[in-house]
């Protein structure tokens, strides 16, 4: 087990297997009925779904419209677990994970480049502005 | 993040639930951004309430439950049917009277029906250096960059800004972010709304979320060139705010528009760039043309005005269907001084709250089954506006042909393309 600090930005608790994709937009690159990635987007990622796993991706792609997706994917049951960035995601996203109950960090200690496998699961606990990623070996 | 004594009020519940969960909202987004403290707002563009979205209407009549009240003047975005006229639309009656349940949640807030991406068109004007919040990217650049208000690109909260009267003191709201990042150099000859809207997509494209600063212009935009130019920027880029040295206050020169920072080395921008964004969004066939649409983002009373001048004593071929689309305030006064009636002896629609991305045509919504939305399979629509074209191919998923508003209108008259002509002023 690998813990490592980063920057809380939105509360909450949840473990599940990582998806380490590039920058996505959530609208425009995922299908919000399905929760699953249709845009173009590199062939490992593309067709997975968002659904029950710890979403990991350097930035968010801007979109004033990502709150509304955000909270569409979780009324459809298919919203990621847990949202993992390098950079600070836009405040629509935010706003969305909010609205969605997703629990959000950012600027992990060592880059998302260096701890993201697919498929492994991490456990997000974020609480107060603190961020603890707890990767299962 | 330090809060005033009423502040913490509302985030206690001593004002109610409906300010304490905005507080509790705008506290976690001042939290995540930094923000030392929340600053007063003097407008609010907020959410209209989606029905083509499960259970978004749901959200505001949640909050209208709660005894929400808008605590500053407060318009609505865009909406996802015309509640005046929906038979024109075509648009399921299901969807329409859940779209409707929007009109009782704003009135028991307090909210203005306005349904329109232009609120300043409506009568919503904030002023220099008021802080406000928009959930409408059209909405912040126009009012951070022609007005000199200042707002962030929100989404949801803009509700719980406008139940609160505040919002956190962050990106837009800080005069040191209020500053040009890139240097672009117009060298090129452009003339009227769909010419800047493609300036504006093209410019966009290379500011990505900085504030382009944009000079050569051989002339003061109008009000509606600049609103077009804004509207683009926020769709091809993650611009929140542009600066026309003379034109977006204070800024009088290039050099201001940059503060305490070096002038970069300009960019330049000719005519084929804008060109290039024309080209890129005709993808469709003449014979093809379902749909010829105008009022992307929603048409101005002057807008409305030069539409009529260009159909008066003209009738749109029979193939298409002209769709002119504008807020309802817009459209009450057209309808007063005789434009509606001109617009519709040509064959044109005139139709409010909505637009096509906006309306059922979309492909990529998420409505309640129940609700029966079957969007119609579309061929091509024709557009004027780089902003509605890239979202006709993004949500409509249809072919488009994009060209300027006099040429889209010869187009409908005639039932043969007509390109934007660039030489032609």
């Amino acid at each position: 087990m690998t813990e490592i600090r980063a920057r809380g930005i939105v509360d909450g608790e949840a473990t599940g297997p990582m998806l380490v994709t590039p920058a996505l937009s959530f609208l425009g690159d995922i299908d919000i009925r399905s929760g699953c990635i249709v845009g173009d987007l590199p062939p490992q990622v593309k067709g997975r779904t968002l659904k029950g796993h710890v979403l990991v991706m350097p930035f968010t792609r801007g979109s004033a419209g990502s709150w509304r997706f955000l909270y569409q994917l979780s009324k459809l049951n298919t919203h990621p677990l847990a949202i993992v960035t390098d950079d600070l995601p836009d405040p629509s996203v935010v706003q969305g994970a909010i609205l969605a109950r997703i629990p959000v960090a950012c600027s992990p200690q060592i880059g998302t480049a260096d701890f993201a496998v697919p498929g492994r699961r991490l456990r997000v606990d974020v609480r107060d502005g603190v961020a603890t990623l707890s990767v299962e070996s | 993040m330090q809060l005033s004594r009423y502040e913490e009020e509302m985030l206690s519940g001593r004002h109610g639930p409906a300010k304490q969960r905005a507080m509790e909202g705008l506290a976690q987004l001042g939290r995540a951004y930094g923000a030392a403290r929340m600053v007063e707002i003097g407008y609010a563009h907020i959410h209209a309430g989606m029905a083509l979205y499960l259970e978004d209407i749901q959200l505001m009549e949640q909050l209208a439950d709660l005894d929400a009240h808008m605590a500053v003047p407060a318009s609505s975005n865009i909406a996802n049917a015309d509640m005046l006229n929906w038979q024109q639309t075509g648009a399921p009656e299901s969807l329409v009277k859940l779209q409707k349940r929007a009109i009782g949640a704003h009135n028991r807030m307090g909210s203005a029906c306005s349904f329109t991406c232009t609120p300043y068109w409506a009568g919503h004007w904030p002023t220099w250096n008021m802080h406000m919040t928009s959930i409408e990217s059209t909405v912040t650049i126009f009012c951070n960059s022609v007005i000199g208000a200042r707002s962030n690109r929100d989404g949801f909260f803009a509700v719980y800004a406008g139940i609160a009267g505040r919002y956190p003191l962050f990106g837009y709201h800080l005069a040191e972010n209020r500053r040009g990042t890139q240097l672009f150099e117009v060298d090129a000859r452009v003339s009227g709304t769909s010419d800047f809207s493609c300036l504006g997509y093209a410019i966009g494209a290379k500011a990505g979320s900085g504030v382009p600063v944009v000079s050569g212009l051989e002339r003061r935009p109008t009000l509606d060139e600049l609103d077009a130019l804004g509207a683009a920027m926020g769709t091809s880029g993650g611009v929140s705010m542009f600066i026309v040295p003379g034109v977006t206050p204070p800024f009088e020169s290039v050099a201001q528009a940059f503060g305490e920072r070096p002038i970069p080395a300009p960019i330049a921008v000719r005519r084929a760039d804008v060109d290039a964004v024309y080209t890129n969004f005709c993808t469709g066939a003449e014979q093809d043309i379902d749909v010829i649409h105008l009022g992307c983002p929603h048409a101005s009373y002057e807008e409305m005005k030069s539409y009529a001048a260009l159909l008066r004593g003209r009738r749109v071929a029979a193939r298409a269907a002209v769709w002119i689309t504008t807020s309802r305030s817009v459209r009450r006064m057209c309808e007063e001084a005789g434009i509606v009636r001109e617009l519709e002896a040509a064959g044109a629609k005139v139709i409010v709250d909505t637009c096509p991305i906006s309306c059922h045509f979309a492909v990529t919504t998420s409505p309640d089954p129940a609700l029966n939305v079957k969007p119609p399979a579309l061929r091509t629509v024709m557009v004027d506006s780089a902003k509605q074209a890239r979202y006709v191919r993004d949500m409509i998923q249809c072919k488009t042909l994009l060209t300027g508003t006099e040429e889209a209108i010869e187009t409908a008259v005639s039932g043969t393309f007509h390109p934007r002509r660039a030489d032609r002023d």
